[in-house]
């Protein structure tokens, strides 16, 4: 019988693995019934330029259908001087599960700071997002539940942002949106920031036709192009709305606007 | 009598709030790559991990982590052609169209990143730290054997453990010539001539074995590369973004472009004829 | 791992055992404190203009059954915070008593700082976040109130998950659904706070405890209330009657019982 040559690597009865493979059994006496994360819902954005970057996000806080709280901000201040984030040069924002988000917040906020106290400069955007991805990954295996965007002014002054899976694979882009709502407002930013599936009208019929090239966007038009897509998310997501806070980073430091939305 | 007693009792709420060890962690000076993880406490932190974060087995898991690729590398007289896709899709969403799944671990090491995105790119860094290491404890580079050895004994220290990775390390060094490793998250190391992984694998492999030959002139051996990873983005649905491509030769790498597959595809289309299961009319 | 195209890079199950999804569930098979027992229901807070009014049931339910009816969940800190327990009794015994060994330390380590509402809203999520993280969680959702560093009112929430949020009113527990709405009607918004007198607040409260024990079946009519203040510290009645019950609605209740239309 030929089967009987080839060993059957379900077959538990002997050991094929040069490790103890896992208890098939598992299911049936498993000890804890804890579940140790939730959602906290809403929405994040990150949109670069020239010289600034922008960060927003809903400020609406839920868990399954109720609304929590109307103002519970998921953008934070990293390295400032105090509790409100005076002097900041760093800003990152976080979405999913909001008591992990705090926890990798004060994290990294004191990283930044020990950082700036050890060397006697402040961290560049590019070291702290090469921590930040450490200290995700520090949590490979009981991984923080967040979806983190990082955004600062890189070495030559230019807007820098850098977007973040939740065990810290990451890369730097010109734009993201993060939470609930990305899948709404993430095809809108290819289109409006990036430019995908635009042509330059009359440059040619059919497979000839140039594509638009995407260039950096002056701030007015990123700040509008926010407002457009959380009023949009309000309108077709339920864990979106309420509020929306903007951190905007130039060389200036970090000014914060705060802009109305749909409450139902 | 007091050093008596402290010995024998406990602060009633000792293990609440930090402990000592992380708050010195918060302010001792941060140690980058370590080897320190937290796990969960629960008694399979393994199945509790896959519960989480296995999309395939349960498209609803809560956490979804960024997967999916094809990643190519060959070996031929001139060198070594490494070549990916950029897509990195999380369940059915597309998370990123621009990953840079090729990772300069130095100036003339190159890996490749398929799996779990975040796996590779701490681990291939982590590599890149130990070969420099290398570099200066014994004042000549580290040769592609020993670093993808790093790597596979590494990964297999954590087998079982939940990581993803399916990496091919690609160099030209002095005593080896091209040598291109295979090395995936169960321990496997392997050296090829030709290796094709992710979840793209087979499409790219259809495509190289059939022109594949070792004598493969410098500027044939790239378009193969790069037709490989375009059949690939073809018919891979968790593939497609950009082509990524690079050229190991002796005195490094050399980097080919990151280019977009649409304009390619019809590129290839319509100046070659290829592709005739699609139609040309817009 | 798996090499198979549509399920490539993924666990395979020979090797970490089939899939469980059992670890996703917030009920299953139980150990030692990882459901509770003895439970309290609602907490509810709201801030007024100089103040805040918070508000819990005396009841502690073993289940489906009123066990204990003179529990008291409102824990006062100190004269500028207090604590309002929902969920398991004995996690907030053991909390009542980790605030003791707290407010003990602190006053031989700094006599004359007193820790206020936000400090010690911070330290409660700490500890909540810490044994959350730990898979042993205490098994609460709290209120904190009191007045903050600049002695304006203070209300924040956590829960067993560490989860901590504010707003001008909240609500825990069967509260969230019931209460919640009823309260925003007087304050939606930090902005519309300073409209609210104590008068006002105080009897908002009181409406939504009647109206929790209309339809909460885990509630009582014998209240605890508490009115923190600048002025008058923190003012806490524990053994409150609620008054003006109407039960004329249960006669329009259609369905249920041995009546048919």
């Amino acid at each position: 019988m030929a089967s009987s040559l080839i060993a059957d690597p379900t077959s538990s009865s002997h050991n094929l693995y040069s490790f103890s493979p896992s208890d098939q059994t598992a299911s049936d006496i498993r000890q804890h019934s804890f579940y140790p994360y939730t959602d906290n819902g809403g929405s994040t954005l990150g949109i670069t330029g020239n010289d600034f970057a922008i960060l927003a996000g809903d400020t609406r806080s839920t868990s399954g259908y109720s609304i929590n709280s109307r103002y519970a901000p998921k953008v934070y201040r990293i390295g400032g001087e105090d509790e409100t984030g005076e002097g900041a040069h760093i800003v990152l924002s976080l979405v999913g599960y909001a008591a992990d988000g705090t926890a990798l917040q004060e994290r990294l906020n004191t990283v930044v700071k020990m950082y700036k106290y050890q060397h006697g400069k402040r961290m560049t955007v590019k070291a702290c997002a090469q921590r930040l991805a450490t200290i995700l990954y520090s949590k490979r295996f009981f991984p923080y539940y967040v979806q983190a965007i990082l955004a600062g002014l890189d070495e030559d002054g230019r807007g820098a942002l850098y977007s973040y899976d939740p065990v810290g694979s990451y890369e730097r882009e010109q734009c993201r949106a993060a939470g609930a709502a990305a899948s709404l407002i993430m095809p809108f930013l290819d289109n409006q920031v990036n430019f995908k599936n635009q042509y330059m009208p009359g440059s040619g019929e059919g497979h000839d036709l140039h594509a638009k090239q995407a260039e950096p966007l002056p701030r007015q038009e990123v700040e509008r192009l926010v407002k457009d897509a959380f009023t949009s998310a309000t309108e077709r997501h339920i864990e979106v709305g309420d509020g929306l806070q903007m951190l905007i980073v130039t060389a200036k430091g970090v000014e914060e606007t705060f802009y109305p939305l749909k409450r139902d | 009598m007091d050093t008596l007693v402290s010995a024998y009792s406990r602060p009633a709420f000792e293990d609440e709030g930090y402990s000592s060890d992380e708050h010195h962690e918060l302010v001792q000076s941060p140690s980058s790559l370590s080897l320190k993880f937290a796990m969960p406490p629960v008694a399979k932190p393994s199945s509790f991990l896959r519960a989480l974060t296995d999309d395939h087995a349960n498209p609803d898991c809560p956490i979804k982590l960024a997967h999916g690729t094809t990643t190519l590398a060959f070996r031929f007289q001139g060198g070594i052609i490494v070549a990916t896709d950029s897509r990195a899709t999380a369940g059915n969403w597309i998370a990123s169209q621009t990953v840079k799944k090729i990772i300069e671990i130095n100036s003339c090491l190159l890996g490749t990143m398929a799996g779990g995105a975040a796996d590779c790119q701490y681990w291939l860094a982590y590599l890149g730290m130990q070969c420099r290491l290398h570099e200066l404890r014994h004042k000549r580079r580290i040769s592609v054997a020993a670093a993808s050895k790093i790597l596979s004994n590494l990964v297999y220290s954590y087998k079982g453990m939940g990581l993803s990775m399916g990496t091919m390390c690609a160099g030209v060094t002095p005593q080896e010539g091209p040598a291109l490793y295979y090395i995936d998250s169960d321990g496997t190391r392997l050296a090829g001539n030709l290796f094709c992984v992710g979840s793209g694998q087979t499409f790219a492999y259809g495509v190289l074995d059939a022109e594949y030959r070792y004598d493969l002139k410098e500027d044939e051996a790239l378009e193969l590369g790069r037709r490989s990873i375009l059949a690939a983005t073809h018919r891979d649905a968790y593939s497609g973004g950009y082509i990524n491509l690079y050229h190991v030769k002796e005195d490094g790498w050399v980097k080919h472009g990151f280019n977009d597959t649409n304009p390619i595809f019809w590129k290839t289309k319509l100046e070659k004829g290829e592709f005739s299961n699609v139609t040309a009319n817009l | 791992m798996n090499h198979l195209p549509q399920a490539w890079g993924r666990p395979r199950d020979d090797i970490y055992g089939h899939y469980d999804p059992s670890h996703l569930q917030t009920a299953g098979p139980n150990a030692h404190t990882q459901q509770p027992i003895v439970t309290g229901t609602s907490v509810l807070a709201v801030k007024f203009k100089d103040g805040i009014v918070i508000a819990a049931d005396n009841l502690a339910s073993y289940g489906s059954l009123a066990r204990f009816t003179h529990v008291h969940r409102l824990r006062p800190f100190n004269d500028r915070a207090l604590v309002g327990f929902g969920g398991d009794i004995s996690d907030m015994q053991y909390l009542d008593r980790l605030l003791n060994s707290l407010d003990v330390n602190e006053n031989y380590g700094s006599p004359g700082h007193v820790l206020n509402a936000q400090n010690l809203h911070t330290y409660l999520s700490k500890v909540m976040y810490k044994r959350r993280s730990d898979m042993n969680p205490l098994w609460n959702s709290m209120l904190v109130v009191g007045l903050d560093g600049d002695d304006k009112p203070f209300l924040s929430s956590v829960d067993l998950l560490g989860t901590t949020f504010s707003s001008p009113t909240l609500a825990t527990g069967f509260g969230g659904h019931l209460a919640q709405p009823l309260l925003r009607k007087l304050a939606d918004d930090e902005s519309q706070v300073k409209d609210v007198t104590r008068e006002k607040a105080v009897a908002a409260v009181q409406e939504c405890m009647k109206v929790l024990f209309y339809r909460d079946a885990r509630s009582l009519d014998s209240y605890s209330i508490a009115v923190i203040t600048k002025e008058g510290g923190v003012e806490l009645k524990e053994d409150e009657q609620l008054e003006g019950q109407s039960w004329a609605f249960a006669d329009t209740i259609r369905g249920y019982g041995t009546q048919v239309n």
